[in-house]
């Protein structure tokens, strides 16, 4: 994975860089919006984490301008961090197309984590394999698997259950309402019960626990896909 | 101040009044007088017709003495019949004509007495005189009732204290009407000024104040102004000082957090348990003048410095809270069971990391108010329960709305946790800035309330802190006005 770093400020750049190539991502780091719209039109990122308050051109400008049409892939994720925090910036920076937003100064586990769910949303718009730990789903092809090092195993979904484990992947680590996933399945019943998660839910329990991928309840909202420890 | 004013005027004005009460009675009794003396001259006039009208001795001795009465004496008795007697007694005081009780000690000389006698209840001026008779030297007596001295006595507490005295009362009551009345416009202004919070430090309608307080008010006014000018300063400062500390604190941080992952990574995992922690990691390779820190010893830093970053948040929070420089910004419609969510998701990590069930009861509710101090408040709510929650306990947020039999429905929000809770009597301080439980265990900045509370203020909620439902643990609630019925609904 590849991530354009624009921020000014050396020190708060260089321990983002320092986190995220610890943790296994290729970073290029510019000080200046100008500097980053030039390697924009030639190189292609995974995503951009932008600093707000730089120098000259500001990050809701630079956000701007790599959304028109020949600068980035329009996919590609676009992570604001502001060390102002009043609401209007939020709204101005995901109105002008970036995704997502952090207040300065943060913690790094954090801006990690923000970072994978921003990945994997682009992943599961641009390519067909959505995965977590060892469980991968094509959605093209509408297989499930589970990876392992001898042989990947097959697993079995229903329509209904497909859609639920679908959603939940789209957005782990994040917890996904049961709301939403009664909105999903509205798709394929007009008249579904609440109580109709909890079914799939139970089921999909049966056959991801045993490969440690877990369905945890998260009490009065709904559920999160977690990795049991092994 | 009103009453010691009604008190002086009730003085001022209530002493006059019982002066000329008592003039009054003075001059009534004197006409009474008058009165009396001309009655007196009235029976010493009637006394010698009454000596004449014996006109003579007894034929027998055992009779008493021929007696006709003269005309003006027949009248006196006939006009002031039951109210008038007479008697004729010999010298020795024997009785011989008229009323038993009209006596007096029988007179030495010639010349007419005056008596009091009661007889029946009332009282009357008995004249007599010793004088001679048609049956020679005899003691002849009038009374009269009809005395205005008497009279006036008698009525002296009806016809001349009672009136006075209803009059003083009235008088009385007119004043404090008045004073209460006169003095209205400055006793609301009192009120209004005492009503007022520290918080609220707004100018007073001078257009609305009578005019005799109207200087009053532009003085206040002016106080008022002073004291939020400097507020306003001192409230500016801390946001800035605030706000630039994060800059070089974002550095700091995205240092020792980048330091903090890698050298936790480069433990392996299976190695943690029985590492000296403390240990430096690498020996090899360092460079000329560095320094070699253990994993524990970096996650220490890092936990600090997430601490300054916090309390720098929170300052910036706290001065961004006050209600005066919030005027600027309009309210929203804010989406209570959203913001919950997006705060469980938030925590959901840091509460999962300490064993902590944390999870939801929410009611999809609104109120009115500023969305990023909502979830300020909320989030300081919820990472004080993480914060001092011990392992395995659970944390509850909640939103909905509270029906009390009494008064409109109102929402509410609130986080629940089982921790050690806070004792009854540390609940008022907790709110306190910089306050902290003797001892707490735990990191905290001791803002977090501080802040909640001052959020919950300037939406004109209230904050409480309770115990938890089974006396265990602290439940924070914030309930929310009513809301204003919305225009056209």
């Amino acid at each position: 994975m590849r991530l354009l770093l624009v921020e000014d400020d050396l020190m708060v750049a260089s321990g983002i860089k320092l986190g995220l190539t610890d943790a296994g991502y290729a970073v290029d780091w510019v000080g200046s919006g100008e500097r980053a719209e030039e390697v924009l039109r030639t190189e292609s990122f995974d995503a951009a984490i932008i600093d707000i308050g730089l120098p000259a051109m500001d990050g809701l400008e630079l956000t701007r301008r790599l959304r028109r049409p020949g600068m980035a892939s329009p996919s590609m994720p676009v992570l604001i961090l502001t060390a102002r925090d009043a609401l209007h910036d939020r709204v101005q920076g995901l109105d002008l197309g970036a995704d997502d937003y952090m207040v300065k100064p943060f913690e790094l586990p954090e801006l990690l984590a923000r970072l994978r769910a921003l990945l994997r949303r682009s992943q599961a718009a641009t390519t067909a394999v959505l995965s977590f730990g060892p469980l991968e789903l094509d959605t093209a092809g509408r297989r499930a698997s589970i990876r392992s090092d001898d042989a990947d195993q097959v697993i079995d979904l229903g329509p209904r259950e497909w859609t639920v484990l679908e959603y939940l992947l789209i957005h782990a680590p994040k917890p996904a309402s049961k709301e939403k996933l009664l909105q999903a399945l509205t798709g394929w019943d007009k008249e579904i019960t609440p109580n109709a998660v909890e079914v799939y839910v139970s089921r999909l329990r049966g056959k991801l626990e045993p490969h440690g991928v877990a369905l945890r309840s998260i009490r009065g909202f709904g559920y999160r896909l977690e990795l049991q420890p092994q | 101040m009103t009453s010691d004013l009604r008190n002086r005027l009730l003085m001022l004005l209530v002493l006059p009044l019982m002066a000329l009460a008592l003039v009054g009675i003075w001059l009534d009794y004197r006409s009474a007088d008058e009165a009396a003396e001309r009655h007196d001259l009235r029976l010493l006039r009637l006394l010698p017709a009454l000596a004449d009208s014996v006109l003579a001795p007894p034929i027998h001795d055992s009779e008493p003495p021929l007696l006709l009465l003269a005309p003006p004496v027949e009248d006196f008795l006939r006009q002031n019949a039951g109210y008038a007697a007479y008697s004729v007694r010999d010298t020795s005081g024997h009785l011989l004509l008229g009323d038993a009780w009209v006596h007096g000690a029988v007179p030495t000389t010639q010349a007419p007495e005056f008596h009091s006698v009661e007889y029946g209840g009332v009282t009357y001026r008995v004249a007599v005189q010793r004088g001679r008779t048609g049956a020679g030297e005899l003691v002849v007596a009038l009374a009269d009732g009809s005395d205005p001295r008497q009279q006036w006595a008698q009525q002296l507490l009806l016809r001349v204290l009672l009136p006075n005295l209803v009059l003083v009362a009235a008088a009385g009551l007119a004043i404090h009407w008045a004073v209460r009345r006169a003095f209205k416009p400055l006793v609301d202004l009192a009120h209004a000024v005492e009503r007022r919070s520290p918080r609220d430090l707004s100018p007073i309608d001078e257009a609305a104040s009578p005019a005799e307080v109207r200087p009053l008010v532009h003085s206040l006014n002016r106080l008022f102004a002073l004291v939020n000018a400097q507020a306003e300063g001192q409230r500016r400062f801390v946001a800035d000082a605030a706000h630039q500390l994060r800059t070089p604190l974002a550095g700091l941080q995205a240092q020792v957090e980048a330091w903090a992952m890698m050298a936790r990574a480069s433990v392996p995992a299976s190695l943690t348990l029985n590492l000296d922690k403390n240990k430096p990691l690498a020996q090899e390779g360092r460079a000329p003048g560095a320094i070699i820190l253990g994993v524990d010893q970096i996650e220490k830093l890092r936990d600090a410095t997430r601490r300054t970053s916090q309390l720098a948040h929170q300052l910036l929070a706290l001065s961004r809270a006050d209600a005066r420089s919030l005027d600027a910004q309009p309210s929203q419609r804010v989406d209570l069971k959203d913001l919950c969510e997006t705060l469980l998701e938030t925590f959901l990590d840091a509460a999962t990391g300490k064993g902590l069930d944390l999870g939801l009861d929410v009611q999809p509710v609104h109120v009115t108010g500023h969305g990023w101090l909502l979830r300020e408040l909320l989030s300081n709510l919820v990472d004080n329960a993480i914060k001092y929650t011990p392992a395995a306990g659970v944390v509850t947020i909640r939103c909905g709305v509270r029906r009390n039999a009494m008064g409109p429905p109102r929402v509410f929000l609130q986080v629940e946790d089982d921790g050690p809770g806070v004792p009854e009597d540390e609940r008022g301080r907790v709110m306190q800035r910089f306050y902290r439980v003797p001892g707490t265990v735990g990191e905290g900045t001791g803002l977090g309330l501080a802040i909640a509370d001052e959020i919950a203020r300037v939406h004109h909620a209230l904050l409480t802190l309770g115990p938890g439902a089974q006396g265990r643990g602290l439940v924070v609630t914030v309930v929310f006005p009513p809301e204003p019925p919305a225009v056209g609904a």
